[in-house]
């Protein structure tokens, strides 16, 4: 007010006198005046940690509210109501303020409605810099607006400056406060901790170490329309971690993170903070991006080359390569004309796959990748499948027909439909195979629109023709084969035992889902199948009645075998001890619920990744003591049948294959072991376990 | 009587506290304005309403009024035929609570143009749209479908005392006009800012 009363008769008196004015005009009103202002109910003061900076410093600065008791100001969140202070820093040029630091606030209802603020006083932090042009003395101002609110609120303003000198920074009065409140912000929050939405509410989940008890807890968020804020707050503990169910908001703003402050208090402190979280809503079907889709195309086809490599395809490659080794003394178009039909029956049947699965997908059924083998009647026409080729290799049977040709593909020669079926086949087989390398491409692919589905899985089928498409084309690679002659006879007649194997295995696959009556009525169909085909030798070179005879034979013991293979599942008896093992929703749930850490083991018989990984890994003793020493519970998931329970757990995990393998730690919080196992790694992983 | 409705009233209404939500049906209300009439909301069925929480001690409001931004506004829809109720929850001896006589006096001094100002001294409409602060707007159209609510404006957030109202986006005005053009309304839901309604604790 002096100012303007002055501003017009002293307008012409001396120089020294108007930049006086000037100085008074320019750089302050009457509201430029303090670094302190007294307002109703309240008070604010700028304060220094230090009176003195240099170029290149960085200095914590205060805005110190007090308060009448009973009245409050809030947060940069409110709440249901009221406003946070603004604070707008006027800094000279070279100087640059950080945004406000607030400290964490305390929940203040205001019936029914909830704020969030400060009561008695706080400190709200600005840090600033001085950069290299800041020229001293500098004059700091500040345009502070605040609410000081009992049950009504006034709106209140300040404008407020400091004055910083050049030189060594010195400590203040207030520097102790300030550095105390600094160290009091809400911190980052190390230990694990995850949020999820279930039905109206979230629940946030956090692991503690046991030095650090926690007597309540209260999440404050940072933004409208996450959580219902006049709710309360539900808090449990248990013994290594805590879950606080915070309400939804009513309102709807689809925001895509969790982020906010978490208080936790214990007998003598409180602790802040922050969290930020992303909210997945809903949106299971993550996109790809284009480069993780070639990455992934690229890994589908390397995973395609390798199926050649494993055990199930082992079969298919051996009969491949005597295909190859009699083709070589054909006529390279030929061998082109195989390698490209092969292809075609590798691809088509890889698209069939996809197709069916997209078909099922969109109906709805819970399935997965290696679910063929689920079927028993599937199950049962493999192991005749097999049965009879091997018989096929030991004798000099010529067969008609299209699936006889499926087991005389080592007569290449003939039809380019043999080699077409012969790709059918063997990704029929290589199917099981797949999960250890195409599980998670398998699931990612499912997950995905399906023309991605689609890419992946020719992708695979491309990966594996590969190489046989490579021989027929540069049949000079088959030169490394050996020179055909007698061993060939000797090779046909040895590859009937990998047949005979897996059909072994299969047989074992089917045990498991079908009763042991039903497996011997299957072995007892592999032998009406043995009898067609001997009866069909003995009679290759006769005809009329006797060719009728064996003919009609055949027919009816192929029919019987058919008509004998079981066509669901059946009750098998199971014994109590491995029930008390097995997986169910529930015995999860209750066994987490007592903080007891899980081992989940999700397998099949028909998986032989999981079979091998129990074979040499989970069934050694060292693991079965490592787990009984850490109190861990062994669960096993069996998916040898179709089990819509454990579909749907898989499928939590981005799972449509077996093997998966689980490990909970008490607070109930799983890792994914990766799905070929070894004794140190699990060892190793056991140990984690506290 | 009186006692076993607000009774029955209460129950109802605490089953849909704050169960407002936009895109549903807006709740039906019984309330007496500032002429001692029943309005009921249903009546208005066939045009379209806005519900404005008010509280003349709230500084939000002030400045709503103060800088004629809430007169504007309810001139835009005065003239777009759009019912007006001004709700006051303001519990007895709480700030904002007037009585007839004070409410007319304060449409009339203001210059306010609500086609009804309505005493909800029990706050039982405020809590069942779930009213948090004053000034807190709803729209509800001529089906009775709740189609927006939150702030009048988005002048919220700090330092709202020092910011020119004209320059803000008034959600109340963009909403009409597209409820007239019969285009998807832009913001539905925004965050309400003001003082906290002074219901009864």
């Amino acid at each position: 007010m002096i100012n303007i009363i002055f501003k017009k008769p002293y307008k012409s008196l001396s120089v020294k006198l108007s930049l006086f004015l000037i100085l008074l005009l320019t750089t302050s009103s009457s509201l430029w005046s303090d670094s302190f202002f007294q307002a109703s109910d309240s008070s604010v003061e700028v304060t220094s940690e230090s009176e003195a900076m240099m170029k290149g410093d960085e200095l914590l600065l205060g805005l110190n509210f007090k308060l009448t008791p009973g009245w409050h100001t809030y947060w940069k969140n409110p709440g249901d109501a009221g406003e946070g202070a603004s604070v707008t820093w006027q800094l000279p040029k070279g100087f640059q303020a950080s945004e406000i630091l607030w400290p964490g606030p305390e929940a203040i209802p205001v019936e029914p409605l909830m704020t969030f603020g400060y009561e008695d006083e706080i400190t709200l932090l600005t840090k600033i810099k001085a950069l290299d042009a800041a020229v001293f003395p500098a004059i700091v101002k500040a345009k502070v607006s605040w609410y000081t609110c009992k049950d009504i609120c006034v709106p209140q303003e300040a404008n407020l400056e400091l004055t910083i000198q050049n030189g060594e920074k010195v400590n203040t009065f207030f520097a102790n406060e300030l550095s105390n409140v600094f160290l009091n912000l809400p911190k980052e929050l190390s230990s694990k901790h995850r949020v999820e939405a279930l039905d109206d509410n979230y629940f946030l989940q956090m692991e503690l170490d046991g030095n650090t008890p926690v007597s309540s807890a209260y999440f404050f968020p940072e933004e409208y329309g996450l959580s219902s804020y006049s709710k309360e707050q539900i808090l449990e503990i248990n013994k290594n971690s805590l879950s606080l169910q915070i309400s939804q908001s009513e309102v709807d703003l689809k925001l895509q993170n969790f982020a906010g402050v978490l208080l936790l208090n214990n007998q003598d402190s409180r602790t802040f903070f922050n969290v930020n979280l992303n909210l997945n809503n809903n949106q299971k079907q993550e996109s790809l991006s284009i480069s993780e889709l070639v990455l992934t195309i690229i890994f589908a086809f390397i995973g395609g080359l390798i199926l050649n490599a494993m055990p199930c395809v082992f079969p298919i490659l051996s009969i491949k390569i005597l295909n190859f080794v009699e083709q070589s003394e054909g006529s390279k178009e030929k061998m082109i004309q195989h390698g490209l039909s092969f292809s075609a029956g590798v691809l088509v049947t890889f698209l069939s796959i996809a197709g069916l699965l997209l078909l099922l997908k969109s109906g709805g059924e819970s399935i997965g990748w290696g679910y063929q083998l689920q079927s028993p009647l599937m199950v049962t026409i493999l192991i005749y499948l097999f049965v009879a080729i091997g018989i096929t290799f030991m004798s000099n049977l010529v067969l008609g027909g299209q699936l006889a040709q499926l087991g005389n593909i080592n007569q290449g020669y003939g039809d380019i439909t043999s080699s077409f079926l012969t790709g059918v086949l063997a990704v029929i087989v290589a199917s099981p195979c797949t999960a250890p390398f195409m599980g998670s491409a398998v699931g990612i692919a499912l997950l995905q629109p399906g023309f991605i589905t689609i890419a992946i899985f020719v992708s695979l089928g491309l990966g594996f023709a590969a190489p046989y498409l490579l021989l027929s084309f540069y049949p000079s690679l088959l030169k490394v084969l050996p020179k055909p002659g007698a061993w060939m006879e000797t090779l046909k007649q040895f590859m009937a035992f990998p047949m005979w194997g897996s059909a072994l295995w299969l047989t074992w696959v089917l045990s498991g889902q079908v009763q042991t009556d039903s497996v011997l009525m299957v072995l007892l169909g592999a032998l009406f199948i043995a009898l067609g085909l001997w009866i069909l030798e003995k009679n290759q070179s006769s005809d009329g009645f006797a060719k009728w005879m064996s003919l009609s034979s055949v027919t009816i013991l192929l029919g019987a075998a058919l008509w004998l293979a079981p066509t669901d599942y059946e009750n098998i008896e199971q014994d109590t001890s491995s029930d008390l093992n097995s997986y169910s929703p529930e015995l999860l749930d209750s066994l987490l619920a007592e903080n007891k850490p899980v081992f989940l083991n999700f397998t099949a018989d028909w998986c032989i990744t999981c079979k091998v990984n129990e074979a040499i890994v989970l069934n050694q003793v060292s693991i079965k003591n490592a787990l009984e020493s850490k109190g861990i519970v062994y669960l096993k998931a069996d998916w040898t049948r179709k089990d819509e329970t454990i579909a749907n757990k898989l499928a939590e995990y981005g799972r449509t294959g077996v093997p998966l393998y689980l490990l909970y730690s008490s607070e109930g919080i799983p890792v994914i072991l990766p799905e070929l196992l070894t004794e140190d790694m699990l060892l190793s992983y056991i140990e984690t376990i506290k | 009587m009186q006692y076993v409705v607000s009774i029955l009233l209460l129950v109802f209404l605490e089953i849909s506290y704050a169960s407002a939500k936009t895109e549903e049906q807006a709740p039906d209300f019984n309330l007496l304005n500032s002429y001692g009439e029943t309005v009921k909301l249903s009546e208005f069925k066939g045009q379209t309403v806005v519900l404005e929480w008010t509280n003349h001690g709230c500084p939000f409001v002030a400045k709503h009024y103060k800088t004629n931004n809430m007169q504007n506004t309810q001139t835009a829809a005065k003239e777009a035929s759009v019912v007006w109720l001004s709700i006051i929850s303001s519990a007895p001896g709480t700030q904002g609570f007037v009585t007839n006589e004070e409410a007319n006096e304060l449409t009339k001094s203001r210059n306010a143009l609500p086609s009804h100002v309505l005493q909800d001294p029990e706050g039982f409409v405020g809590k069942a749209y779930g009213a948090k602060t004053t000034p807190h707007m709803y729209l509800i159209d001529k089906a009775g479908i709740l189609r927006y609510q939150g702030a009048i404006d988005d002048a919220g957030g700090r330092g709202f005392m020092f910011k020119d109202l004209s320059q803000a986006k008034n959600y109340i005005i963009s909403a009409l006009v597209e409820l007239n053009q019969g285009t998807e309304i832009t913001d539905r839901v925004t965050k309400p800012y003001g003082c906290s309604v002074k219901y009864k604790s």
